[in-house]
Formats: structure tokens, C-alpha cells, sequence
């Protein structure tokens, strides 16, 4: 069962699918600098046709909270 | 499309580096990196290696390249931005002229000390709110002060050998700086620009790399009917054609300027056309708004037979190789075949928009030219010297002025090549326009063959340019009396004098058909109030009972001696 938002960051991250989850921070993702943090941000604008806040951009501090950021946007995930 | 980043992350680095970048910025460049990978890789490099400095060492960089990127690379890009470099100064124009001055000096050594290419960035216009293009003390304040830095900087770089410009301002403009910049990136990351920006630059930078070793483009093949002109000359004949000042014919012009320019840089132009030749030469030699003339083209192939011959036989007469041709057409079809029998022409389809067929060539890598010529690197000191002589101008009196312009102008018997224009005119200038009346195409061709009438054009150049058809008259003779039946003006013209030397070939007209008297009227309409009171200035005497202004031949104001005048009418 392939998930959407786990699909995008394993594109930007250049990490296979099966090793992220909702637990996955720059902390425990050595490809989560902050090149790949803004590249991040520019996919999910891109892919899901939303503005990001600045505010909303710094709560994403993991793919579980960029997940809760994008549903409180009504972001069909 | 592939997006460049995947691209370049999946590309194996194999072996040894074909190219090697060195990069030093103001800021990370990291973003770039990407996109100029990816632009290399589809420009033939196999293995470019890309390396990043410490950022803000532009300095360091430049005194120890070794340092910077480890071996000494093949080409070395310094891309700095004002608000990066001297975020304290930029109230303080003479120091940051100082500090820019520094850097071009570091620049120099760096020249002295490597050998590979070097490309520095000309600063972009900076994205700070003090510095927000719309207020309005910025063309003084800001506005000056980038200016300043940019002339200056560029002034230096020239100086330097063999050092190459990244135009960052000039990205900026194409861009527009509320794409390019993201307020967002800047505040969270320290990085100023947008994915998209962030592409154009690396972009670019392939491009200068790429105009070293990939061979440009060097023959512009031109397909004619509805490419170089609106319409099919065979069908439509001259009368029938789009070529002009006025929409689509403008496009066409426009665009036919453009491969003008391209043959100033060195590019040869050649035509390829479906058509009878008597009808394309007429049309190509004989149409007053043709922009290309015959020498500007190296090679004609007009016949019937394929383009794919026309094509191969224009790389034969040019003596350059097929791969070095691109063809513009409007055909799909045309397009598709040359495609399919020679593949490594580059084909280009005129757009279906018209108003996007002049720049259809513009920011295509296709004419890039590694080495910039004498004449180019001469054009920057040439402005300087004309910007003196335009201070000369300014104390230039009104009639040196004039003088000084070298006018001409041209008034004939219009025939069917200037119809279309002149029916143009006619039915659609408003303000320089005495009687405002309107007449379909028809009966102007009608009158211009009746000897009782004359329908006069008048075309104007100055030593600026040619400013083409741009006057019309219609003429009556009755008896001994010539009626100014119509009388208009582009207003483009206006302020040379060129009315007063047109009233008076009108006035030269009339006696030539044999009249004594020359009568017009100013029919006021809520446009043309500029031309009330133009009879009253140049020698009319006015009649209130019949509304009509009437002076003889030889009492209508003389044409200026500054004019140079052909009067066939």
C-alpha cells in the first residue's frame, strides 16, 4: 500500500519508500539537510498545489507532522 | 520532461571528470548545482563535476583556487549579489564602488593565476525592501547606486581577459523579481531565490559553458509565405500581404528584424519558399515594408521542389554541413518531412500565436557564441563615446537638432505595392488627420488610377532609421483648384517638421496637375484637435462662409532646408 506523501519524499530524499515513515526527521534522515528541506517544500507546493507559510513550514519537522500541516490544509492524502 | 534535479542525481559519475566547475558565491549555490549538471549532461558531457566553495570566500577563491576546489578546475564561476557582499554599505554609494573595485581586483589575480574559463555574475538588482523598484525616490536613490555598480563592475570585468558574464540582473528582468525572489527561503534558509529562479541560473551557466564546446548553429533557413510575411504571395498577391507597422503584419517584420540581427552577429541567412519565383522576387525585392534585403540573404532556394533539397542545397552553396542549419517554418508538415529525411537540422515551428513568431528563437542555446567578437566588446566603449555626444545634443539648439538628423523624404504616386498601407492609414489614423475620411481599399486603388485624382504617399528616414510609409493624400483637381480631399499623418513623425514638408509637396502637386489654388478643410472630430489650426500656419487663408482654407500654389510655406526631398507626385 503506497502512501503519497511517504512516495514524495522518497523522490526528494533519494531514500527507498520502505524506510520512511511518519517517525522520519532530519534527525534520524541523514538525507534531510536543509538543500533537500526546501526541495521538499517546492515538491509538496508542486505536487499538491498549496502555499506553505513560513510558520507551516517550520512545524513540518517530520513527515507524520508535514502530514498533519497538509490535512488541517484539506490536502486529500 | 524529466525534472533536471532527478536527472542529475541518477546520472553515474564514472571515471574521471570530463569537465570540472568550481563554484564561489556570495551565498550557497548549492541550488544551482542541479541544474547546470543536468544542462551539461544534455549538452554531451558525461561526468561534470561540480564543486562548491565555502560561501561568502569569493575573495579566498579567487587568491586560492587550489584551496577553494582542489584541482584546478576548467572553469570557475563568481556569483556575487550586492546585499550578500555588503549588507552594511549600501547607503554609502562611494564604498560600495571601493569594495567592487577590490573584487574586481581579486578577479585579476585570479586571471593571472588560472588558466580555465572564468564567468562572473553581473549583480542582480537587490531584493530588499529599501530597495522596492515601485517607490518613487528608487530611480535616484537605489536605483543610482545599482547602476553605478553595475557599469563599474562591467567596465572592470571588460578590462580583465577573457572573463565571461553571468547576467544575473538580466535573469532577474526575463524572471521578474517577485518570481524570482521568495521571501519564505530567504528568511528560513538563507537562500533568496525560487526553485524556477534557481533553474534559470543554473541554467545559464550551462549555457555559457556549453557555447565553449558545442558547435552554434550557422545558417537561419527561412521558409517565406506566412514566415517572413502574413500570407501566400502566389494567392493573396503584394496587395494581399501582412508586412507592416500594424498587427500581424508588424509580427512578421518584427521577426524579419530579428534575423537581421542574427545575421549581424555572424549568423547566414538563407530562404527556402514553394513559390514561383517571379512572384517571391516581387514580393521579397519589390514590398516597401520588407525589412531583409537580397544581401542579406546568402542563399535562395525558391522552386517547388522539397525542402528537404532546398535544405541540402543550401548547406552545399554555404559549404557548412547540414547539422549546422536551422529551419523555420509554418507548415507542420514541412517541418515534420525534414524532420524524418534530416534529422540533425534543427526545426523550429513558427508558432500559431503570431505575436510569439519574433522571439521563437530567442532563448534557444542554438546561436551561442563562445567567443565574444571585437565589435561586441567595442559596443561598450562606443556607448560611452555617444553618451558624450548625446550631452552635445542637449545643448544642440532646435534647428542644429534638426539639422543634424539628415532627413529625407519620399513622396510619390502610390501603386498597388503601397495600397494595403495607405488604406491603412486611412482608415485608422485619428489625431494627425485633417478630414478623418474613411475609404475601402478598393476605391483608393479606383482613385489612384483616375488622372482627375492622385493618391500621394510619403515615406520618411532619418540617419536613426527608416520610418516607412507614413503620410497619405488624396488630391482632387477641379479645374484650376486642387482639393485636399484627405490628408493625414503618422503621428510617430511628428516634431520634425515633416508636416510643413509634406503641405509643401502637396502645394508642388497641385501646380504640376495644372492648378493654381489649393484648398483643404479641418473637419473637427473629438480626436484630431492637433491639426486645428495646421492650414492657418502654413500660408491658408481661411473662408468662414464655405468653411474651406485656400492659398495659392506658391504662397503655401516653403519645406525646410533641413529635409532632403524626392517629389515624384
Amino acid at each position: 500500500m503506497s502512501d503519497i506523501l511517504i512516495d514524495l519524499f522518497a523522490v526528494v530524499l533519494d531514500v527507498p519508500a520502505e524506510k520512511l515513515s511518519d517517525a522520519s526527521a532530519p534527525d534520524n534522515l541523514r538525507q534531510w539537510d536543509s538543500l533537500a528541506a526546501m526541495h521538499l517544500v517546492a515538491a509538496i507546493e508542486d505536487r499538491f498545489k498549496v502555499h506553505l507559510s513560513t510558520k507551516e513550514i517550520m512545524k513540518m519537522s517530520s513527515i507524520g507532522l508535514a502530514r498533519k500541516t497538509l490535512l488541517e490544509k484539506n490536502v486529500q492524502l | 520532461m524529466t525534472d533536471p534535479r532527478l536527472l542529475w542525481r541518477k546520472h553515474k559519475a564514472e571515471g574521471a571528470a570530463d569537465i570540472t566547475i568550481g563554484l564561489a558565491g556570495s551565498m550557497t549555490l548549492d541550488p544551482m548545482v542541479p541544474y547546470l549538471g543536468a544542462h551539461l549532461l544534455g549538452r554531451g558531457f558525461k561526468n561534470p563535476k561540480i564543486v562548491s566553495a565555502e560561501f561568502n570566500q569569493l575573495h579566498q577563491a579567487c587568491r586560492d583556487p587550489k584551496g577553494a576546489f582542489g584541482d584546478a578546475p576548467d572553469a570557475i564561476f563568481l556569483i556575487w549579489r550586492l546585499e550578500d557582499m555588503f549588507p552594511d554599505m549600501l547607503d554609502r554609494p562611494a564604498d560600495v564602488l571601493a569594495a567592487v573595485s577590490g573584487l574586481a581586483q581579486s578577479v585579476a589575480t585570479l586571471r593571472r593565476n588560472f588558466s580555465g574559463t572564468i564567468i562572473v555574475s553581473a549583480p542582480p538588482y537587490p531584493s530588499l525592501p529599501a530597495f522596492d523598484p515601485t517607490a518613487l525616490e528608487q530611480p535616484v536613490t537605489g536605483g543610482a547606486l545599482h547602476r553605478g555598480v553595475l557599469e563599474a563592475w562591467m567596465e572592470s570585468i571588460a578590462g580583465i581577459e577573457r572573463v565571461r558574464v553571468l547576467d544575473l540582473h538580466g535573469l532577474l528582468l526575463k524572471a521578474g523579481s517577485d518570481t524570482a525572489f521568495d521571501a519564505r527561503k530567504w528568511f528560513l534558509y538563507r537562500q533568496p531565490w525560487s526553485e524556477s529562479f534557481w533553474a534559470a541560473v543554473g541554467r545559464q551557466a550551462g549555457r555559457i559553458l556549453s557555447a565553449e564546446t558545442v558547435p552554434a548553429k550557422k545558417c537561419l533557413v527561412l521558409d517565406a509565405d506566412n514566415t517572413l510575411w502574413g500570407g501566400i504571395i502566389g494567392e493573396d498577391g503584394m496587395e494581399g500581404i501582412d508586412l507592416g507597422d500594424d498587427f500581424p503584419g508588424s509580427a512578421f517584420r518584427a521577426f524579419q528584424k530579428y534575423a537581421l540581427y542574427l545575421k549581424q552577429k555572424g549568423i547566414l541567412l538563407a530562404v527556402a519558399s514553394k513559390n514561383n519565383e517571379a512572384d517571391f522576387y516581387e514580393m521579397f525585392d519589390g514590398h516597401d515594408a520588407m525589412i531583409l534585403k537580397r544581401d542579406d540573404v546568402a542563399a535562395f532556394e525558391v522552386h517547388w521542389e522539397s525542402k528537404v533539397e532546398s535544405l541540402r542545397r543550401i548547406a552545399q552553396k554555404l559549404n557548412i554541413g547540414t547539422d549546422s542549419l536551422v529551419f523555420v517554418d509554418d507548415s507542420a508538415k514541412e517541418i515534420a518531412e525534414v524532420r524524418e529525411r534530416l534529422p540533425e537540422v534543427t526545426c523550429v515551428m513558427a508558432p500559431e500565436e503570431l505575436a510569439d513568431l519574433p522571439g521563437v528563437l530567442t532563448g534557444l542555446d542554438l546561436f551561442d557564441l563562445a567567443e565574444v567578437t571585437d565589435e561586441d566588446r567595442n559596443r561598450a566603449a562606443m556607448m560611452a563615446v555617444e553618451r558624450k555626444r548625446e550631452n552635445l545634443q542637449e545643448t544642440m539648439s532646435e534647428a542644429e537638432f534638426k539639422a543634424q538628423l539628415g532627413l529625407e523624404m519620399s513622396v510619390f504616386r502610390t501603386d498597388k505595392r503601397h495600397i494595403a498601407r495607405v488604406a491603412q492609414l486611412i482608415n485608422k489614423s485619428n489625431q494627425f488627420n485633417l478630414t478623418t475620411r474613411r475609404r475601402p481599399q478598393g476605391e483608393i486603388e479606383t482613385l489612384a488610377r483616375d488622372e482627375g485624382w492622385r493618391v500621394l504617399g510619403m515615406e520618411l528616414k532619418d540617419k536613426y532609421g527608416d520610418y516607412g510609409l507614413v503620410g497619405a493624400a488624396v488630391l482632387e483637381k477641379r479645374g484650376r483648384v486642387c482639393v485636399i480631399d484627405t490628408l493625414l499623418m503618422s503621428c510617430r513623425v511628428l516634431g520634425r517638421d515633416a508636416e510643413t514638408s509634406f503641405i509643401a509637396q502637396l502645394a508642388e502637386a497641385a501646380k504640376r496637375m495644372g492648378c493654381e489654388t489649393v484648398q483643404g478643410r479641418y473637419i473637427p472630430t473629438p480626436k484630431n484637435g492637433m491639426v486645428k489650426g495646421l492650414y492657418a500656419a502654413h500660408g491658408f487663408a481661411y473662408d468662414e462662409r464655405s468653411d474651406v482654407w485656400t492659398a495659392g500654389v506658391d504662397a503655401v510655406t516653403k519645406a525646410p532646408a533641413h529635409t532632403r526631398i524626392r517629389n515624384t507626385a
